[in-house]
């Protein structure tokens, strides 16, 4: 085995490291625990970056050791220029999360266990996107759920966390269901679970089963999207959990239905067997797209507007994987990460507010913006950059997105429609950004800076995404590549 | 009487020990845990001697040399089969656990000089039914198991709830066992002898009629739809090593024996996979919904045991119906795990009563907080019976569904979906039960840190390391239970 082979193994193994570490050091204190999590996963962080110039010369990187060899089954990791993007895109939100916490009062007890569930949690996305084998991707998968409904059960807010966490179970883990469903037809019809296998072996399934299992593939990935009406668990999840866990949340998790859409169903079939499903995609994501928007219009909580947000922004990428287009994937691909970016900054900001003002409800909160620049200019770089302003890294991929729907000849006046219907995000962005920092200062005495912790990541994001819309060669790059290498029949 | 000695020698070790524990333990006047040593060495040799005398399934299987007894009629005679061999070593296993739980768990009890003989008779008689082949004779063991287990579930005597439990399960289990009765008599009326050793050449309408006795009677002990109704009252109420045992092992185990003598009596295959597959379904949905609004924990997990029952007739359903092996092999591996979880699930919960006087759910808000070992193990239990991934549910789990859609069949993809359907009500209420525990109380009251003896706490843990190990590492565990499937004789 090659040395870097060992070192793809590195990415799960030393975060595991890190939750056995802080399983065991019980009165570790906050920064303790936090520096044993943020070193466990700069090393999963760095991992990548070292494998760059390998994935150069083959294109993917695999790890492989027999686990239940009687089913078929190994612990098979594999990275390629897809699961780079998701995998980059995942720690840095992690990471950027694991700071922030430092600044919120949230996981000051139990500091260890917090830290150790926020390691497994980022585990779960990061095993998800290298997983291999079928078996081993749904561990993952769970391991994401788990991880995040004992955060939330834990260190949420209020009473109501209890219910809120078992909808939250409930409702995604139905949707993993149907995926599990799926992954074990394909399991049982090519007698392994290694999933490079099926992607050789997956055409030669008859037509009808292909089309069921995308029809399910789609449904349950969807859930995890929350896509709407599948999003029934996303606010209220996204609203009671602490700060840092919404972000991870929203800005990392949710992109995961997306990387299974683009694993499963796209990579293994046909893309002519996905046409009938095209038009339902894009529907289904203009109505989400506008749902979401008209939500976010109408919520006066201000983390629950920008929960809201979400649903409507994975609209947009599930229209972008609808026209079945490269140039509307590569979008969904680049959308996924410009929304991670942007969800964890605007997260960060209410994190930042709510902190300051120990309000959340936008009517009891104004004028803020003299007082606090720096994060006002954050914030409207958040919000700009939500509401597609170039050179803000959106506005890229929301063009590859119409883009690709214009492309595609399937429905102009979907495409029409989706792009009228972000002008709603324009709206409930600015009613944001307006309502919080400008008109009369309602708020007596207000402390002079915000924790220190909690404005350095805030402005990290807001340079990297500037930096990321000004410069997205090298993204856009790999996710060409990676939709090439793993999409048949694209152009 | 001829044939090989060495296949009844568990049994012969299980029954004599039975008095030999009572008579040591009355005569030597020995406490509690004294006796519970004692019986567990007893087990330990049964366990050993089924490990030698089958350690070579192949040598036992098809041979006609190997029986106890006599092939004349009404005689006795002794056949052993594989899936019995792997039943049993599993449900001695799991009384030595319970057994050495118990030896805490007695300790303000002050008829323990029972207790564990009926144990041992308990399972000389679920031994003899797995071998017996003269259908008299079955009865009769199932009356012995029966009438031991009744015992062992009253064995509070002086709790009412204690007696309407152990009454309600001996006239229950009698009822099922004169359905046996009545089958007897049909099969008699038509051979014109007891011995059912294979599958009859010539079924007519009287045999099949003794089968759909023998198959009512043994739904009844394994609590399948519509005769579950005694399944909650008996083992929330029983002695919760007891329940443990005896819905953990022993009605699991009526599901593997109703295959063999009904298909033996003329029952097909097909028949019989429909039936399992039919009321699998009920089986799951009522006891998934049921569970929900339970407040009592034992019988939260007497509800959960119906959903369970529900699975492992459902794969076997697929198995018979479809004649796939994959199927008898996932369901022997959710037997295996069931029996774990499941025993688990009641001993740890045993524990709480033990040391907090209470099953109420509510009441134990916070009781993770002071038995923190408990509270791990009951989580662990809580978790696997939900089939969270890396846990051992989740792999049998995995086996059921690979069987399921193996079928490539609309019928068993239709009762897969309500398997899932169930699994995820199950979860509903698996979960709240779990986060109960650590929730402080209100009232604010100062909540000590039991100390927990290590005959409560050794056993617990050991099952709780296995449900770990079995999900983690499943290969050897699989390996088992394909071999035992290879030599299957159903």
């Amino acid at each position: 085995m090659e040395n870097y082979e060992l070192l793809l193994s590195g990415i799960t193994l030393v975060p595991i490291m890190g939750v056995v570490v802080l399983l065991i050091w019980r009165n570790a204190t906050k920064k303790q625990a936090a520096a044993i999590g943020i070193l466990s996963e700069t090393f999963a962080l760095i991992v990548p970056l070292v494998l760059l110039s390998v994935l150069r010369k083959q294109d993917q990187v695999v790890f492989s050791l027999p686990w239940i060899r009687n089913m078929g089954i190994s612990f098979r990791l594999s990275l390629n220029w897809l699961s780079l993007v998701f995998l980059m895109t995942e720690i840095l939100v992690t990471l950027a999360a694991m700071i922030y916490s430092l600044g919120e009062k949230t996981g000051e007890k139990h500091s260890n266990y917090y830290y150790a569930l926020l390691l497994l949690f980022s585990l779960g996305m990061s095993g998800t996107t290298l997983a291999d084998d079928a078996f081993l991707f749904y561990i993952f998968w769970e391991l994401m759920l788990v991880a995040s409904v004992l955060l939330l059960l834990v260190w949420g807010h209020g009473e109501k966390r209890f219910g809120v966490a078992l909808k939250y179970f409930i409702v995604t883990h139905l949707g993993s269901l149907m995926v599990l469903v799926c992954l074990i037809t394909l399991y049982v019809n090519f007698g392994t679970a290694d999933m490079t296998e099926w992607m050789t072996q997956a055409v030669m399934l008859p037509g009808t089963l292909q089309a069921f299992l995308i029809a399910f593939f789609l449904i349950g990935f969807s859930v995890k999207m929350a896509i709407f009406p599948l999003h029934i668990w996303l606010p209220d999840a996204h609203t009671v959990a602490p700060m840092p866990v919404t972000i991870i949340l929203a800005a990392a998790m949710l992109s995961m239905g997306t990387y299974g859409i683009l694993r499963f169903p796209f990579a293994l079939f046909p893309l002519e067997n996905l046409q009938p499903f095209a038009i339902w995609m894009m529907i289904a994501g203009l109505i989400s797209e506008v749902y979401g928007a008209l939500m976010a219009l109408a919520e006066k909580d201000i983390k629950r507007i920008i929960a809201f947000s979400s649903v409507s922004q994975m609209g947009y990428i599930l229209f972008g994987m609808g026209t079945l287009t490269l140039r509307g994937m590569e979008g969904a691909v680049m959308h996924v990460v410009y929304h991670a970016i942007v969800k964890a900054l605007l997260f960060m900001v209410v994190g930042i507010i709510v902190n300051i003002t120990g309000k959340r409800d936008i009517q009891e909160i104004g004028g803020l913006g003299f007082k606090y620049p720096a994060l006002c200019v954050s914030a409207a770089i958040g919000v700009l950059g939500i509401s597609g302003m170039p050179p803000l890294g959106i506005f890229n991929s929301e063009w590859m997105i119409f883009a690709g729907g214009f492309d595609s000849g399937i429905s102009i006046a979907l495409t029409v429609m989706t792009l009228i219907g972000s002008l709603f995000t324009v709206i409930y962005a600015l009613r944001f950004f307006g309502g919080i920092f400008f008109g009369e200062k309602k708020h007596a005495d207000l402390p002079e800076k915000a924790p220190l912790a909690l404005v350095v990541p805030t402005l990290a994001v807001t340079a990297f995404l500037i930096i990321e819309g000004l410069i997205p060669g090298p993204l856009l790059q790999w996710a060409m590549q990676g939709l090439t290498s793993i999409i048949g029949g694209l152009n | 009487m001829a044939g090989t000695i060495e296949i009844i020698i568990p049994a012969i070790i299980l029954m004599a020990g039975a008095f030999m524990v009572y008579m040591s333990a009355r005569l030597l006047g020995l406490n509690n845990k004294a006796e519970a040593i004692l019986t567990i060495m007893v087990l330990l040799a049964a366990l050993i001697s089924l490990v030698l005398n089958f350690n070579d399934l192949s040598d036992l299987i098809n041979n006609p040399d190997v029986y106890y007894g006599s092939y004349e009629p009404g005689a006795v005679l002794l056949v052993p089969s594989a899936v019995g061999v792997f039943i049993m070593i599993v449900s001695v296993i799991v009384s030595i656990l319970v057994t050495l739980y118990s030896g805490e768990y007695l300790a303000r009890d002050t008829r323990y000089l029972v207790y564990y003989p009926l144990i041992l008779l308990l399972q000389a008689g679920l031994f003899g039914m797995f071998l017996s082949n003269n259908l008299f004779h079955l009865f009769l063991l199932t009356e012995l198991t029966t009438i031991a287990a009744s015992a062992l579930i009253a064995f509070r005597f002086k709790q009412e709830i204690a007696i309407k439990a152990g009454f309600k399960y001996l006239i229950m289990s009698s009822l099922g066992t004169m359905m046996m009765l009545l089958g007897i008599y049909f099969f008699y009326r038509s051979t014109g002898d007891m011995h059912l050793t294979e599958i009859l050449a010539l079924p007519d309408r009287f045999t099949r009629i003794a089968a759909a006795c023998f198959l009512l009677g043994f739904s009844l002990k394994a609590g399948v739809f519509p005769l579950h109704t005694w399944v909650a009252d008996v083992y929330g109420n029983a002695p919760s090593a007891i329940s443990g045992l005896l819905a953990g092992v022993f009605s699991k185990s009526m599901l593997f024996i109703l295959p063999v003598i009904c298909l033996r009596l003329g029952m097909t295959k097909s028949e019989l996979g429909m039936y399992l597959m039919i009321f699998a379904c009920f089986n799951m949905l009522i006891g998934s919904i049921r569970m929900l609004g339970q407040s009592q924990l034992r019988r939260f997990f007497s509800f959960s045991t119906i959903a369970q029952t529900g699975y492992l007739m459902f794969s076997l359903g697929i198995g018979f119906y479809f004649g796939l092996e994959r199927a008898f092999s996932a369901s022997l591996f959710l037997f295996l795990v069931i029996a774990i979880m499941k025993s688990l699930a009641f001993l740890a919960s045993g524990v709480y009563q033990f040391h907090f006087g209470t099953q109420d759910i509510e009441k134990l808000r916070g009781a993770g907080h002071r038995s923190q070992l408990i509270g791990l193990c009951l989580s662990i239990a809580l978790a696997g019976l939900a089939g969270i991934p890396l846990l051992a549910g989740f792999t049998g789990k995995w086996l059921v569904f690979s069987a399921a859609l193996a079928t490539g069949d609309l019928f068993a993809f239709v009762c897969l979906m309500i398997f899932l359907l169930a699994t995820v009500i199950g979860l509903a209420g698996y979960l709240p039960v779990i986060v109960k525990q650590y929730l402080r109380d209100d009232a604010g009251a100062v909540s000590h840190p039991v100390s927990l003896s290590w005959w409560m706490a050794a056993p617990v843990t050991l099952l709780s390391l296995l449900v770990v190990v079995i999900g983690l590492y499943p290969e050897p565990w699989l390996n088992l239970v394909n071999f035992v499937v290879a030599w299957m004789v159903i």
